[in-house]
């Protein structure tokens, strides 16, 4: 009996016990479960779980025959942990140079993998545990090095990290158009920059369930959050043509001692650039080879003075008014005097009896002031902000400088000097493409297009999408635009004209040329015997297709556009007319009177 | 020990396997004539089912193994294919850069130039219609317009 009783307590004990226990797991349980559950979650995914970001390309630039300009490749920065390097240092280092060569240096390679820090609390130096070796290896190379580490039983510590690289094929090709990127991959100038938000992906990522070792469990939970890579880029540029025109602009530049060039051709009827060249460039393939004035884009941040090829401008607004025509005889004066200052030609002459035609074919500053004296300067600059000067084009690439139009009234207005100059273009300031599309607007019949720089985009799933041309505005009448056109195919004749050069066989070409007054920019007035020349045209003048621009600044002493320039203009032209297979209308340029 | 009801004994008697069925068979069926039944083994022979369940023990424990191992060989394929495509991926842009570099105009230009070819001045057109000319065709010369190249 009492040994049941002893039984039975003994089991009422154990009875206890369990239900205690069961009420702390119990308790533990609503704990864990129920009150702390998301800190108890985040802890567990964060020590159970490890994320692996997975790299979205940046998308390509290519140009309008889908050939890439721009592309992204997979690449590799070459790490080390100091402390396994270190010992073997120079052992890996002779590796590296020897299957990098000159990308390296020896010595430097070797204080890398040496790297140290400075440890306050033991106040003694520890070798790092990270260290850069080389950095932006295009995976290839990358692996032929830890190739020929692995075969170095010694050499252990250098671990390769991936990378996105970006790889311009053209080299040279375009190179400020494109622009290059920065060592995240962020567009830092030209295109590369402008459409850098369509080009950057968006990168992924993959978690998984590893073990608390970091061993990776197999067949347990994996998520991936899809990367998107970077959206293509197809600009309007034709690769061969640009080539073409980066080769002769620069010869162009050579021959002419002058500081730098540009060479501009655009569609007149879609505003499309197909070419944009500039000399002296830099190679995008080579990041040491990148100095602030040749990295610039001139076509869009340079801000000159145009000089002669705004006449052209001048006499548009003045035909749009009904205020000349071809055949409007004109008396030239020896010189004009306004205020203290004295306005000549560019040859020595006495009074002339030119032309409407006459003045624009040789290219009489004198005869241009005087005919503009026929609008009041209010008019002349709202013709001028018609024509865009004083406003960005809406090219969309970034630093453009919109020039420099003044109001014409008010205390900083236009002096009487400067209603003069600014008729043959001094005393305003312009970017190269406020010009093309200014006076391609009078070879479109008075239309100004946007020009623009990109086609169309092709997104990640391989559609294409096709950029809106931008808006068009009417500058001035159809037929203002015809009788400049027909003034301006007066200028490559050769009896007469400033460019004979200019003239393209079986073509009819209408063109200006120009010689600016060079103002040096620290001083902010004109040099003497410093100038910008430049010649502007299109083709065929009577079905205009392209238009193309030439500048070249402080060239050698007494250059002119004609003789400079025009060469240059012809032989792009000539390239982008048979290029883009624009036959000759058959027709020949009509020979105006160029005096009276 | 017995919960059975007392007025059941008489059944209890009965070694029929079936007993239990007739367990609270009401008492207003006629009664059956008793007569002799053979005897019902009590007890399966235990050999076979042990045998059956260690087999199935041991097929199952096979199966894991090859499962595993296989699972084992398939990771490392995945690996060492993996490794294999990222690889041929590597080998692949290089040579497709290669292919960009040398289709590249700063490549072909210079080639050109070298093999003596010069760049057309005038742009000329034969319409393969009619076999007209079109345009003023004149012989390129060397040296007239691109005479060296920036590469």
């Amino acid at each position: 009996m009492t040994q049941q009783r002893l039984s039975r307590r003994r089991l009422r004990f154990c009875l206890y016990v369990f239900i205690a226990v069961f009420v702390v797991f119990a308790g533990r349980l609503f704990q864990i479960q129920a009150l702390d559950m998301g800190a108890y979650a985040a802890e567990s995914v964060r020590t159970g779980t490890a994320r692996v970001p997975i790299l979205a390309p940046r998308g390509k630039i290519l140009d309008r025959n889908n050939q890439p300009l721009a592309t992204s490749i997979d690449g590799r920065d070459i790490t080390a942990d100091p402390k396994l390097t270190g010992p073997n240092a120079p052992q890996i280092a002779k590796i590296l140079r020897d299957q990098l060569g000159d990308k390296i240096d020896y010595f430097a390679t070797i204080d890398r993998l040496r790297k140290q820090y400075y440890d306050r609390q033991a106040k003694q130096y520890r070798p790092a545990r990270f260290a850069y070796v080389v950095k932006n290896l295009p995976a290839w190379q990358a692996r032929n090095v830890m190739d020929a580490l692995d075969k170095c039983k010694e050499c252990v510590g250098v671990i390769p990290m991936k990378v996105g690289l970006r790889n311009y094929p053209g080299g040279r090709l375009a190179a400020n158009l494109i622009g290059f990127v920065d060592a995240a991959n962020r567009g830092q100038s030209g295109m590369e920059l402008a459409f850098d938000k369509r080009l950057t992906g968006t990168a992924g990522k993959t978690t998984f369930e590893v073990s608390p070792l970091g061993v990776r469990i197999p067949m347990a939970d994996t998520t991936v959050k899809k990367m998107v890579p970077g959206t293509d880029v197809i600009s309007t540029i034709d690769g061969d043509l640009q080539w073409y025109a980066d080769q002769r602009i620069a010869a162009g530049v050579r021959k002419s001692s002058s500081d730098w060039g540009l060479a501009i051709t655009m569609d007149i009827r879609t505003g499309q650039i197909i070419q944009m060249s500039q000399a002296p460039s830099f190679d995008l393939d080579d990041p040491n080879d990148r100095s602030m004035t040749d990295v610039m884009n001139r076509s869009v941040e340079q801000a000159y003075e145009p000089g002669s090829v705004l006449k052209t401008v001048t006499m548009a607004a003045l035909a749009d008014q009904g205020k000349i025509r071809p055949e409007t005889p004109i008396v030239v004066p020896k010189q004009v005097k306004v205020n203290e200052y004295r306005i000549g030609d560019y040859w020595q002459h006495g009074v002339l009896h030119l032309t409407a035609a006459g003045v624009i074919a040789k290219s009489s500053n004198l005869g241009t002031v005087v005919a503009a004296r026929q609008m009041t300067k209010r008019s002349h600059w709202s013709y001028l902000r018609s024509f865009g000067f004083g406003q960005y084009t809406g090219i969309g690439l970034a630093g453009e400088t919109h020039g420099i139009l003044r109001s014409p009234d008010g205390p900083r207005g236009w002096a009487a000097a400067n209603r003069a100059t600014i008729a043959f273009g001094q005393g305003i300031s312009v970017n190269a493409i406020q010009v093309i599309r200014a006076v391609g607007a009078i070879a479109n019949g008075g239309v100004e297009v946007t020009p623009t720089i990109v086609e169309g985009y092709r997104l990640p799933d391989g559609r294409r999408v096709v950029v809106p041309r931008g808006p068009t505005h009417r500058a001035v009448s159809r037929e203002a635009a015809s009788i400049v056109t027909r003034m301006m195919e007066q200028v490559p004749r050769s009896d007469g004209g400033t460019a004979p050069a200019a003239q393209i066989a079986g073509y009819r070409v209408a063109g200006k040329t120009g010689t600016a007054w060079r103002v040096n920019p620290v001083t902010g007035r004109y040099v003497r015997g410093q100038n910008t020349v430049s010649f502007i045209g299109f083709a065929p003048a009577d079905k205009p297709r392209f238009i193309t621009y030439i500048v070249l600044d402080k060239p050698y002493r007494n250059a002119g556009g004609g003789l400079t320039a025009a060469p240059v203009f012809h032989d792009i032209m000539s390239m982008a007319l048979e290029r883009f297979g624009v036959l000759p209308t058959g027709s020949k340029s009509p020979k105006l009177d160029l005096d009276w | 020990m017995n919960a059975q009801p007392r007025g059941t004994t008489a059944h209890r008697a009965i070694p029929h396997r079936a007993g239990a069925r007739l367990r609270g068979t009401p008492k207003a069926q006629p009664r059956r004539a008793l007569r002799l039944v053979a005897p019902v083994a009590n007890r399966a022979r235990r050999t076979p089912f042990v045998v059956v369940l260690l087999t199935l023990i041991g097929l199952g424990l096979i199966g894991l193994i090859l499962i595993s191992t296989a699972m084992q060989a398939q990771t490392f394929q995945l690996a060492r294919l993996s490794s294999q495509a990222r690889d041929l991926q590597t080998t692949q842009e290089s040579l497709q850069r290669d292919v960009s570099e040398l289709k590249s105009p700063r490549t072909l230009g210079p080639k050109a130039l070298w093999y003596g070819m010069v760049p057309s001045q005038t742009p000329v057109y034969l319409r393969l219609s009619d076999g007209q000319v079109i345009g003023s065709p004149k012989p390129a010369e060397a040296r007239t317009n691109l005479e060296q190249v920036i590469r």
